[in-house]
């Protein structure tokens, strides 16, 4: 038994999650702007927050299993000093940045991720959006050079638990823009507000989670643009409020595209891990093509950030 | 925090939520006008331009006919405050009471309830079923 522990931020943050929304609905009732809510989509989104929360609950063991497993395994331990955490919390936040972005470029683990890009709304409540199927993208593995490198398991799902619960409130159109420090160094709602955009210049753009560094880094920043504004959603958006088939509608398509007749074994391995809009015939669009085409269509864009 | 404790927030918190928004007036589906039902096709398919379109008499649906007259007919409806649409290859059509049931054979969309009057279901059903097109209510945009 191993006696270090954290506490569950996520849960502990319910109720400021709860308080804050309310707060943004009055603010937006109130004032007539910064944003929209619709009841059906805010209840979806709670209910797969809620569902997200049980999900890890449920199936959190196969990951505790195995990061204990590496760290039985590892003969480094970093202990827990403040330092530590601090480096901690900045390593994971590049951890996420690259598993949000496999998120959006492996259709396996984009079957996990589009339920919180599924609202055509973007409110506190789209932040609760979350997954229930996360455990089976296999994205755990990503973690382990942390916990290899001798941080403790229990402290890596914390910094993971405080990076979810600073994104919350980034999902509001009720802030504009922050200080321009602030907007240069951190994830912004300007700059979440691009990453949730369907609008062909905002696809696979500011997949970070705290610090927007990491997109400066790799090449994936698109600066939010006043005369294109963000159209929230998917590219083919989803028609049913369900939370299971907001929950199951990729994976059910995924299996759908695998098990069409007449397809080489290269073919459905494409249609699992290829990026979102893959097709063997070439009958569907990926973000390349959609901005390709998007360019044909408006060549003043060419040249312009996200193209 | 006790799992109890845990469950009694979140239960509470989405029903006071619902609540809230719903007697506040955001239950209310998106009504479209013929421009407004145009542009919400584009917005979901910006390579298909719009031969006809038919509007539901109560806006919360439109009936596309797409310039490429190969293409199927195409259908935008309202959901919540904001649309979808698609493509009708394979959609069935059923009458009910509060006019038709399209049923996509699609996950993410699987039906859509089309309040219609009593003439707009014959139109609609014509025009689905293709035994006609370009009904005189039909606009041109």
């Amino acid at each position: 038994m191993d006696p270090l522990s954290f506490p569950d931020v996520t849960q502990l943050a319910v109720p400021i999650f709860i308080a804050a929304i309310l707060g943004e609905f009055l603010w937006i009732a109130l004032k007539g702007r910064g944003g929209r809510y619709e009841t059906r989509d805010a209840v979806t989104s709670l209910i797969m927050g809620a569902g997200s929360v049980a999900s890890g609950i449920l199936l959190g063991f196969i990951a505790w299993g195995f990061f204990m497993l590496l760290w039985e395994i590892t003969p480094l331990d970093l202990g827990t000093s403040v330092w530590v955490i601090i480096l901690c919390f900045v390593l994971d936040d590049l951890r996420y940045y690259w598993v949000h972005r496999f998120g959006h470029r492996i259709r396996w683990v984009w079957a996990s991720h589009v339920n919180h890009h599924s609202s055509q709304h973007y409110n506190l409540t789209t932040a609760l959006r979350q997954t229930w199927t996360g455990t089976f993208t296999f994205m755990m593995v990503v973690r382990a050079p942390l916990v290899l490198l001798g941080f403790h398991p229990a402290l890596v799902l914390f910094v993971g638990g405080i990076n979810l619960v600073y994104q919350f409130w980034i999902h509001t159109e009720a802030i504009g823009k922050m200080p321009r420090w602030f907007e240069a160094v951190m994830n912004t709602p300007s700059h979440h507000r691009a990453h949730h955009g369907r609008n062909p210049r905002y696809l696979d753009c500011n997949y970070a989670g705290v610090f927007i560094i990491w997109d400066k880094m790799f090449g994936t920043f698109v600066p939010e643009q006043d005369h294109d504004p963000v159209d929230y959603g998917l590219v083919y958006n989803i028609g049913s409020f369900n939370p299971l088939r907001v929950a199951f509608h990729e994976w059910v398509a995924i299996f759908r595209d695998m098990t069409q007749p007449g397809l080489s074994l290269k073919q459905r391995m494409l249609y699992a891990l290829a990026p979102p809009g893959y097709s063997h015939d070439g009958s569907r669009d990926t973000s390349e093509t959609i901005k390709a085409k998007h360019l044909a269509r408006s060549p003043k864009d060419v040249g312009t950030p996200g193209f | 925090m006790p799992l109890e404790l845990l469950l009694i927030l979140v239960v509470g918190g989405i029903s006071a939520i619902a609540l809230l928004l719903h007697l506040t007036g955001r239950s209310t589906p998106r009504v479209m006008n013929d421009a407004q039902a145009r542009q919400a096709w584009l917005r979901q398919f910006p390579e298909s331009p719009i031969a006809d379109l038919t509007l539901a008499r109560d806006g919360h649906a439109a009936l596309i006919q797409p310039a490429d007259a190969a293409a199927p007919l195409g259908l935008v409806w309202s959901f919540g405050a904001d649309s979808v649409a698609r493509f009708l290859q394979e959609a069935e059509l059923s009458p009910c009471t509060q006019g038709l049931r399209l049923r996509l054979h699609d996950f993410s969309a699987p039906q859509v309830l089309l309040h219609l009057t009593k003439p707009e279901i014959e139109d609609w059903q014509a025009l689905i079923s293709g035994q006609a097109i370009n009904l005189p209510h039909a606009k041109e945009v």
